[in-house]
Parts: structure tokens; C-alpha cells; sequence
């Protein structure tokens, strides 16, 4: 062996004129960009014999139910067309979706979670179709109050959101807020909470009864996001998060801020909270609080149909907390992930008619029916009162009169989802101060926005 | 659990292992094999051969492996135009927290993947030192083996199971009267990383009492029982005989664990991504989420030189343990 | 060499234990997977009934038909390619003398201690570049190339003791060198081809990674994939979970009591099965 040692050299040199071929050019710049002309847009959609396929996060059950409903019946209404679903859950379509974008075959039409991490860096890389055509076309402009189009809304260089191009609608509004159990507020004699002073005092009321106050399942990490955002909401009231996930004016470290991180780690320290929740999964938690297993339970509206099925239509109730001081509650939502078109798809067309049959008013009835909250509440819609339903759609038009729905905090930077969440399961699980906490979150900001210039 | 990587001993090891194999595997008649049974005629038909299998390397592995050097020195997020970052992905795998913690994670790691079992293994060796006799003892060996060849997904969500709120590990604490240590292992700081870590435990273990007690089987008996005329008792016996016959054995289970545990991906990204906060993020895991989830290619290619290079050099060192002596 | 009686029961004992250590968790998985799902909590029980229809469930709305049959086309494909560029290139380092023989084997070599992070991320954007993303062939390439590293390795070794007397009588017979090869020298090493084959088998079959990456096409996942997008959307199913862990797993594992003298020992790398 050791007489081939010579030849080494050799070896070293074909390495080394391979990195420096390879040197020479940098990674990336390949990407077509899609400011070239979108053609002319139509209503009329091919017959031609097509797949259209679809990825989204409706797996929970009632917003799967309706997804099934609104594909069977877009497949009968369009014979030609197969509706191919991927459906899979939040986390994992955020984990997926960038490799499927960028890819050379994406799907056709996707769910796309608003603001910097995701939607914001597929405007960057070409790879969403501005929709503003089709929003003409369909009218959505006029159904969807600017408030909600806004959020779907990026620069053509994905560096600006909530202004430019829109890249997409949504089929849901979303709130998030505390579903509480009717008979354990009743037996503790306390109504729903109406602000973040009410809940603590419920809580320990909840404690003191033996009963476990808050169900908090955080091992996919978002749900740390929610239990901040409506803490937040309810503290800083919504003029200040709102600029504050807008770029707009304030700090992450500004009192409010601090105080909510203080409140949450407080219920943790006195136990109103489950032990372990960086452990337990949201569905875990869920189904504990749908058999009984605690006073409250703070998620989002997709969940009504899921705790209607576990515990009945009026035996829960959904509150929104109003911070103090104002004239609305205020809370974290808006609505579901945009529906938007790879910019790839070659049927633009019918990928535009899919989006508008599972958005449009005539389904919002079939997301009614199913245990959904669509986006644009039908006129006249009055669902019995005392149910759960009624609830969310009495806070939801309450909330998007008073325009008090802040944005999820994870859009704030192309990182924070993970910023956010990982400080959140630091933050209750003892390993920060409420400081340190929103100190990590002002410090992602500050490289994002100098980052921008 | 295993990948391709881990199932061979490090590159030095070939020559010996080699003349193992003529001995062992390739039940042959091995003294008709010369130790250079190459031919002397020069034949450049060779490359013809070698050409499928190294272009396929060279095109899928190879190039790849020296392209990710060089995106280590680019910021770029996988999308757009990359752009020129001189040293500041590696100065940022020592300096962000989130990095460098992943690294300490690993070695904590290796602790559990590699040091528990090899030593819990050759402790229990001393005692079973005459095992590989024992009737059934082939059971036994299948038994322990098992959990290697279950794909590392599925024992991720066993174990998710297994720690859980009401999962085995909080019944069998609850049954021996401890139920006040009851707690959701993975979703504790304190104890994620090391669930995790004895998870590798369970894998490595079966396979490093495998490895020693068929490794004693190998010994002359003739070595114990002049030891014995000698005197020695079981624990001289054990130092002084089985220790440095096993060297051979030790190398191979310290190679293949350690780099599992350096490796380690699929478990950390079934049971916790990384959770609770950073606790148990990973070097694997934090490359690939940075190149595919947070746009931060450069620095996942920076992270991912660096664990091959540490990899490397792991391996290299535990080398300088086999012995060079065989024949 | 006699054991004395007590002694065998201290090992005994021992290797119990151990073996139960090993075994206890894949028995709860088993267990869990025939529970009725409204009983299952998660936790270690023993069925009083058995769900079997729990499998059926879990192939159906898990989709496993689909990811079974994705990853059968992968592993027997890396397979497949893995013997045959092996056997010729161990044959060519074995037998035959080329220049640069040496340094082209030891390149191939270092593969061995390549971790898949060293070159996949900019793999992924190669293969996206030349399109070849979302294709079985981003995945039967890159896991061939991969496995390729073991395999040379591995059947050199086996060819340089095949007995040189053998080989120059079919020489003076006037054999080809590739009839040489497949008449002469294959058949009687099968079974070193064949441990190759079940360790390429068991790591083409349990990949993560690759197709974590590569793939985003729900209809081509593998089925460790598809196990873990299954688990993302049914958390709290343990009896489906549980199932369709059992389906993943379940092929190697036969594979692995079939033949498992040959996992033990090529995994150990040839040492322990002297």
C-alpha cells in the first residue's frame, strides 16, 4: 500500500480543481421568478381531463369533514377535473411545504401560513402566483373585508408584507380564545371569564377546588404561540401587538410584554397549569379537557367541532378577554392559511375556480354545517344560543367589528416561529424569565428588521 | 436504528479485518489465499468494472460531500442568490448558543449511546464470560439484537409512548410506590435529553453483549486455564486475559455507538424537534432544519462539516484502540 | 468446557433480564396494537380482546398500501443495483491490477464514514436543479451510492480469499474475466452477497432522512414517512399508531428472524462470527 502513496498528490490535485470549479460558481440564482406576464385569466375552466392537486392542515375533524365535502362536490360540479388531496397536520405541512414549492413538480394549490416565515419566503423565491387577476375576477375583493385580504398581501419581493401583490384567500376565520366547561365554572359558582384578571381569579378558584385550571399540551410547539398570543392580546391590548408584529412601533421587552410572559409563568408556578406540556401533544391535551379533565382550555376556533363531538353542543362555552380599559375583547387570529397557487401550476384556471367553490359564501354554509367558522360569516346566520357555535360567531363578528383581532405572532420574522416557540416551552417550563424570554424575542427582531434595512 | 455508515468499522480497520473475514465469514480454504493475490499483469479492464460504482459515488455522494464545504462559506437561502459569508457559518456553530449547545447535546448523548452500554456490557461479560457455551444462548443473541433492526421511526414513537403521562415507564414508577416521580420524560428539561439518550441505551446495549461475549467465545481456553494454574482469580482473569482479547470488539462497538449517537436524527425529530425549548436539539437536526425549514443553508452546511470532521477524527481515535498485532 | 450449575443460572438470570429489557417495549407495541382504541390510554396493557381490525384501519386511512408499495420499489431497487455494482467493482479491486486502484478504493472508502448531513443538503439541490426531486430515483440513487461504500468494501474482501488455484484454472481454460467472475466466483460466495443484501435491505427500508427530504409527493413516501405524517395527524390514536408502527416494522424483522445470523453478523462487521 504504501508504494501507491505517491500518488496522492494526483488525488489531491482532481479534488482540489473540483472545488475550485465548483467555487466558482455560488449556490442558487437558478430560480425562474415569476414577474413574467400571468396571461390572460378566465372563469372558464378546461375540459380536459386534469388533477389538480391540493395540500392543507384540515385534519382536525371538523374542517376535515367539510374538506372532503367541498373536494367531493367540486369533482361533481367539474367532472374532468380529480381533486388529489394531501392533507396533513400544521406542523408537518410547515416542515414540508418549502421543499414541495421549490421542487419541479409542486402542487397546484396550497395552504400557505401567512406573514414572513412561510408565505413571505415563497413571494421571495417566485414561487406563489399573484392573485389579484383572479381576486378581480371572482370578486373577492368585495366579499372579504380588506382586513383579512391585507394579511394575504406581500411586496413582489417578499420583503413587505401586509401591501403589494395578494397571494391568496383564506376559507376560515379564525379566533383564539378559552373554551371553558360550562359545569365546572357552575360548580365553582364563577361565569366565563371576561379578562385576564377574571381567568387568574377562576383559576385559582378551579385549584383550590381540586380541579386541574388549564389543560396545556405544547409538544408540537405551536400551541406556544397561542397561549402567548392571548395573553398578550389581553394585556397590551391590540394597537400595540398589532404594530409590534407589523414592524411598525415598539419592543418585545416593553412592559406589557414582560407582564404577560410574568402571568403565564405565575399560573405555571401555582400550578394551573399541567406539568410536562412540552411533552404532552395538543391532541392529548385536547382530548383531556373534551372528557372533563380541566376548567379551561385556550386554542383556536378549528376546535369547535372537535368539543362539540367530545362533550356536546352547549355543555362548552368559548370568551374571548377584553384587556383593561377597552371597549372589545381582543385576541390573537384572523384567519386560516391563505389558499394560494404555486406559481408552477399549470392550471392556474382551475386551480382559481377551486379556491373560490371551497371559499366562496356557498361554503361557508357546508364549513357551517360541518362545525367551521368560515371566514365571511353568511348574512343572517344565527346559530341557537347557549351553544358553542353561537359563542364563536357572537366573538368573531363582535371582534371583527371593533377590528381587535391581532395577527399570530409568528409572522413577525422569517424566524420566529421558532424563536417564539422554543422561548415559549422555555418560558413555562421554568428555563427563562419572563425577561429573558421577551428579551430572545426583541433580539430576533432587532437582526430581522436591521436585516431589511 | 442503524444506518449504512455505522454497520462498518472505521477505514484503518480493513486489513484486519480482511484476514478476520478469510478466517471467518469466507469458510474457505483459507491458506490457499495469498495474503497479495493480485495479478501481476497490469489490466486497465479495471476501471470498466469500478466505473458504474464510482461514478454513481462520485455523482451522488462524492461531489455533494465537497459542495457542502463550499456552502458553508455562502449565505444562502435555498431559494434565491447566494452570497459570500467568508468564515461567519463556523464562527456562528461556536458562538450561537443554539449550535454549540447542539454539540454538547451530542456528547451527553454519547455518554448514553456509547459509554453505558460498553461498560454495562463488559461488566456483565465478566460475570457471562462463558455464555456463548450456554444452551439457547443463540435466542438469547436474537433477543438482544432486535431492537437494531427496527426502523428508528417506529422505536421513536414506541418510546414516545413509553414516556408519556400514562405511558410504561410512569406505571412501573407508580407500581414500585415512586408515582410522585411521575412526570412527561420528554417534556422536562431536565430529563429529555437523557430519555432520549436511554433510548440509545436500549438499542446498544443487546449489541455490544453480543459483540463481547461471542468475542470471548473466540479465546483459547487454554489461556483461562493456565491462568488459573497460575492462580489468577476472575477479576485478574478479566484484565489480565479477556480485556485485551476483547480490544478488537471494544473498537467495533465504540465505533458504531459512538456515531449513532453523533448521528442521532430521526429520534430527536419523531419524539421532540429539538423540544423542550433547545434541550435536546442535535447537530443532524439543527443542519437539516436550517437548510430546509429556516432558509439558513450556509450555516446547515457549516454545522454538517463540522460533525463530519468531528465524526472523523471520534473514529480515527477509537482506531488507535484496535489491535495491530493480529496474525 | 463444563459450566457449573450455578453459574448457568447466573447467566441465565442475566441474560433474561437483558433480553426482557430488549423485548418488553416491542411487546407493548404489540399489545397496544390489538387494544380497542377507546381503551387505549397509551400505557402497557395486556388485551383482553383483540382489535385486530386495528391493522385494517390503520392501512386504510394511514394510506400504508401506498407506502409499502413505495418503499418494496426502493429497497429492491438499491438492492438490486448495490450487488451488481459491487460485485464488479470488489472483483476489479480484488483481482484485477489497474493504476490508482488503491487510491480510487480508499475514496470510495471514506464513504464509509460519511454521515448523510455531509452531503445531502447540497444533493437536494442538485437533484432539484436536474428535476429528479420527488422521483423514486432521488431516492434509489442517492441510498445505492450510499450502500455502494459497504458494498465494494465488502465484496473485495470476500474475492481476495477466494482461492487463486480456482481462479487461474479457468484462466488456462480461457475464461473471460466477466464469466470468470459470474460463473466461477459468485456462485459460491452467495452467502457473503447475501448478508450484504439483507443489510442493504434493512438500511434502504428504515430511511428517514432521504425521503424526509427528497420526497413530497404523499403517493411516493416510504413507509417509515408515511409512519411519521400519520403519527403528526392521529397523536392521541395509540391503537392505530401502535398498528401501523407493527406494519412498518414488521418486514425486517421477518427478514430478521429468517436469516439472522447473517444481520448479527454482517452489522458486527465479520468479528463475532468466528
Amino acid at each position: 500500500m504504501h508504494s501507491k502513496m505517491r500518488k496522492v498528490p494526483l488525488l489531491v490535485g482532481i479534488a482540489a480543481c473540483l472545488t475550485i470549479g465548483l467555487a466558482a460558481c455560488a449556490p442558487g440564482g437558478s430560480t425562474a421568478t415569476s414577474t413574467a406576464s400571468l396571461g390572460s385569466v378566465s372563469k372558464t375552466v378546461t375540459k380536459d381531463k386534469i388533477t389538480l392537486t391540493e395540500w392543507d392542515q384540515n385534519t382536525d375533524g371538523g374542517s376535515d369533514t367539510a374538506q372532503k365535502e367541498l373536494n367531493a362536490a367540486f369533482e361533481k360540479k367539474y367532472p374532468n377535473i380529480t381533486i388529489k388531496r394531501v392533507s396533513q397536520s400544521f406542523s408537518d405541512l410547515k416542515t414540508t411545504l418549502k421543499l414541495a414549492l421549490s421542487g419541479n413538480t409542486p402542487p397546484d394549490v396550497v395552504q400557505a401560513n401567512q406573514g414572513y416565515p412561510d408565505m413571505g419566503a415563497f413571494v421571495k423565491g417566485g414561487l406563489l402566483r399573484p392573485m389579484d387577476d383572479y381576486a378581480k375576477l371572482y370578486d373577492w375583493t368585495s366579499y372579504y373585508p380588506s382586513s383579512l385580504l391585507k394579511l394575504n398581501t406581500f411586496s413582489s419581493d417578499g420583503k413587505t408584507w401586509q401591501t403589494g401583490n395578494l397571494y391568496g384567500v383564506s376559507q376560515t376565520g379564525e379566533l383564539v380564545g378559552v373554551y371553558y366547561n360550562k359545569a365546572i365554572l357552575d360548580q365553582l359558582g364563577v361565569s366565563a371569564p371576561k379578562t385576564i384578571d377574571d381567568l387568574t381569579v377562576d383559576m385559582a378558584k378551579a385549584k383550590a377546588a381540586g380541579i386541574l385550571p388549564l389543560n396545556y399540551g405544547n409538544l408540537e410547539k405551536s400551541p406556544g404561540i397561542h397561549l402567548y398570543g392571548v395573553v398578550q392580546a389581553a394585556v397590551a391590548g391590540a394597537t400595540a401587538v398589532d404594530d409590534l408584529v407589523t414592524a411598525k412601533s415598539g419592543s418585545w421587552t416593553d412592559k406589557d410584554n414582560v407582564t404577560a410572559a410574568a402571568t403565564i409563568q405565575g399560573w405555571v408556578d401555582k400550578g394551573y397549569i399541567n406539568a410536562g406540556s412540552s411533552g404532552i401533544s395538543r391532541d392529548a391535551s385536547l382530548a383531556s379537557f373534551g372528557k372533563g379533565g380541566s376548567a379551561f382550555y385556550v386554542d383556536g376556533t378549528w376546535q369547535q367541532q372537535t368539543l362539540e363531538s367530545d362533550m356536546g353542543k352547549t355543555a362548552v362555552g368559548f370568551t374571548t378577554l377584553t384587556p383593561v380599559g377597552a371597549s372589545a375583547p381582543v385576541t390573537e387570529g384572523g384567519e386560516g392559511l391563505a389558499w394560494a397557487i404555486t406559481s408552477k401550476s399549470k392550471h392556474a384556471d382551475a386551480a382559481a375556480a377551486y379556491i373560490d367553490f371551497i371559499t366562496n359564501a356557498k361554503a361557508a354554509q357546508t364549513l357551517l354545517d360541518t362545525g367551521n367558522l368560515p371566514a365571511v360569516l353568511p348574512t343572517g346566520y344565527s346559530p341557537t344560543s347557549g351553544t358553542l357555535a353561537a359563542d364563536i360567531a357572537d366573538q368573531y363578528t363582535e371582534i371583527s367589528k371593533a377590528s381587535t383581532v391581532v395577527p399570530y405572532l409568528d409572522y413577525t420574522t422569517s424566524t420566529f416561529y421558532d424563536t417564539l416557540t422554543s422561548g415559549m416551552q422555555n418560558l413555562v417550563g421554568g428555563q427563562a424569565t419572563p425577561e429573558q424570554f421577551t428579551q430572545s424575542l426583541q433580539t430576533d427582531y432587532e437582526a430581522f428588521t436591521k436585516d431589511r434595512g | 436504528m442503524s444506518t449504512r455508515t455505522n454497520a462498518a468499522p472505521p477505514a484503518g480497520t480493513v486489513d484486519a479485518r480482511a484476514r478476520r473475514s478469510r478466517q471467518g465469514i469466507a469458510a474457505r480454504p483459507a491458506g490457499t489465499a495469498s495474503r497479495r493475490a493480485r495479478r501481476g499483469r497490469r489490466d486497465l479492464k479495471g476501471y470498466l468494472y469500478v466505473l458504474p460504482a464510482f461514478a454513481l459515488f462520485a455523482v451522488f455522494l462524492g461531489v455533494p460531500t465537497l459542495q457542502t464545504l463550499q456552502y458553508s462559506f455562502y449565505d444562502w437561502d435555498g431559494i434565491s442568490q447566494a452570497t459570500s459569508a467568508g468564515l461567519s457559518n463556523y464562527v456562528g456553530v461556536v458562538t450561537d448558543t443554539a449550535l454549540s449547545s447542539a454539540f454538547v447535546h451530542a456528547a451527553v448523548l454519547m455518554i448514553f449511546y456509547s459509554a453505558i452500554p460498553v461498560v454495562l456490557a463488559l461488566a456483565l461479560t465478566l460475570i457471562v464470560s462463558r455464555a456463548h457455551a450456554l444452551r439457547g444462548m443463540s435466542f438469547f443473541r436474537t433477543v438482544l439484537f432486535l431492537p437494531q433492526v427496527i426502523a428508528s421511526v417506529v422505536v421513536a414513537s414506541i418510546w414516545v409512548s413509553i414516556y408519556s403521562q400514562n405511558g410504561l415507564f410512569n406505571e412501573i414508577l407508580r407500581a414500585v410506590g415512586l408515582g410522585d416521580l411521575a412526570k412527561v420524560w420528554l417534556g422536562d428539561y431536565g430529563t429529555a435529553l437523557i430519555a432520549i439518550g436511554f433510548v440509545g441505551t436500549w438499542l446498544n446495549i443487546g449489541l455490544c453483549l453480543v459483540l463481547f461475549v461471542s468475542g470471548v467465545g473466540n479465546i483459547q481456553p487454554e489461556l483461562f486455564e493456565a491462568a488459573r494454574l497460575d492462580g489468577a482469580g476472575p477479576v485478574r482473569e478479566f484484565f489480565g486475559i479477556t480485556l485485551p482479547a476483547l480490544r478488537g470488539q471494544i473498537a467495533v462497538a465504540l465505533t458504531l455507538t459512538v456515531v449513532s449517537a453523533l448521528k442521532t436524527f430521526d429520534l430527536v425529530y419523531i419524539t421532540t424537534r429539538g423540544g423542550p425549548g433547545d434541550s435536546t436539539t442535535v447537530p443532524a437536526f439543527e443542519a437539516y432544519n436550517r437548510a430546509f425549514n429556516q432558509g439558513q443553508v450556509g450555516s446547515a452546511a457549516a454545522v454538517a462539516v463540522v460533525l463530519t470532521i468531528v465524526i472523523i477524527i471520534v473514529t480515527a481515535l477509537i482506531n488507535l484502540l484496535q489491535p495491530k498485532d493480529v496474525e | 468446557m463444563k459450566i457449573g450449575i450455578g453459574e448457568k443460572f447466573v447467566n441465565y438470570v442475566i441474560l433474561s433480564i437483558f433480553a426482557l429489557f430488549a423485548i418488553i417495549p416491542l411487546i407493548g407495541v404489540l399489545f397496544s396494537s390489538v387494544l380497542p382504541p377507546a381503551k387505549n390510554d397509551g400505557g402497557f396493557h395486556v388485551p383482553t380482546t383483540f382489535a385486530f381490525g386495528n391493522y385494517a384501519a390503520a392501512w386504510t386511512q394511514g394510506r400504508f398500501g401506498t407506502y409499502m408499495f413505495s418503499s418494496i420499489l426502493v429497497t429492491v431497487s438499491v438492492v438490486v443495483l448495490t450487488v451488481l455494482l459491487s460485485v464488479l467493482a470488489g472483483f476489479a479491486f480484488a483481482r484485477l491490477d489497474f493504476p490508482g486502484s488503491n487510491i480510487i478504493f480508499f475514496v470510495l472508502l471514506a464513504g464509509l464514514m460519511l454521515p448523510a448531513e455531509a452531503f445531502i443538503i447540497p444533493l437536494y439541490f442538485n437533484l432539484r436543479g436536474a428535476g429528479l426531486t420527488n422521483t423514486y430515483a432521488s431516492l434509489i440513487l442517492p441510498q445505492t451510492a450510499q450502500s455502494l461504500a459497504f458494498g465494494v468494501f465488502w465484496m473485495r474482501n470476500q474475492f481476495r480469499t477466494f482461492p487463486s488455484d480456482v481462479i487461474e484454472a479457468a484462466r488456462l481454460d480461457g475464461a473471460s474475466d466477466l464469466r470468470l467472475l459470474w460463473q466461477i466466483i459468485v456462485p459460491p460466495t452467495t452467502p457473503s452477497i447475501m448478508t450484504m443484501c439483507v443489510l442493504v435491505s434493512m438500511w434502504t427500508w428504515n430511511e428517514f432522512l432521504t425521503p424526509l427530504i427528497m420526497i413530497t409527493d404523499d403517493s411516493k413516501r416510504t413507509a417509515p414517512l408515511g409512519l411519521a405524517f400519520f403519527q403528526g395527524a392521529h397523536l392521541t390514536s395509540y391503537s392505530l399508531l401502535s398498528a401501523a408502527g407493527v406494519i412498518v416494522a414488521l418486514p425486517i424483522v421477518i427478514l430478521y428472524f429468517l436469516l439472522q445470523k447473517r444481520f448479527i453478523n454482517g452489522m458486527v462487521g465479520g468479528i463475532s462470527s468466528r
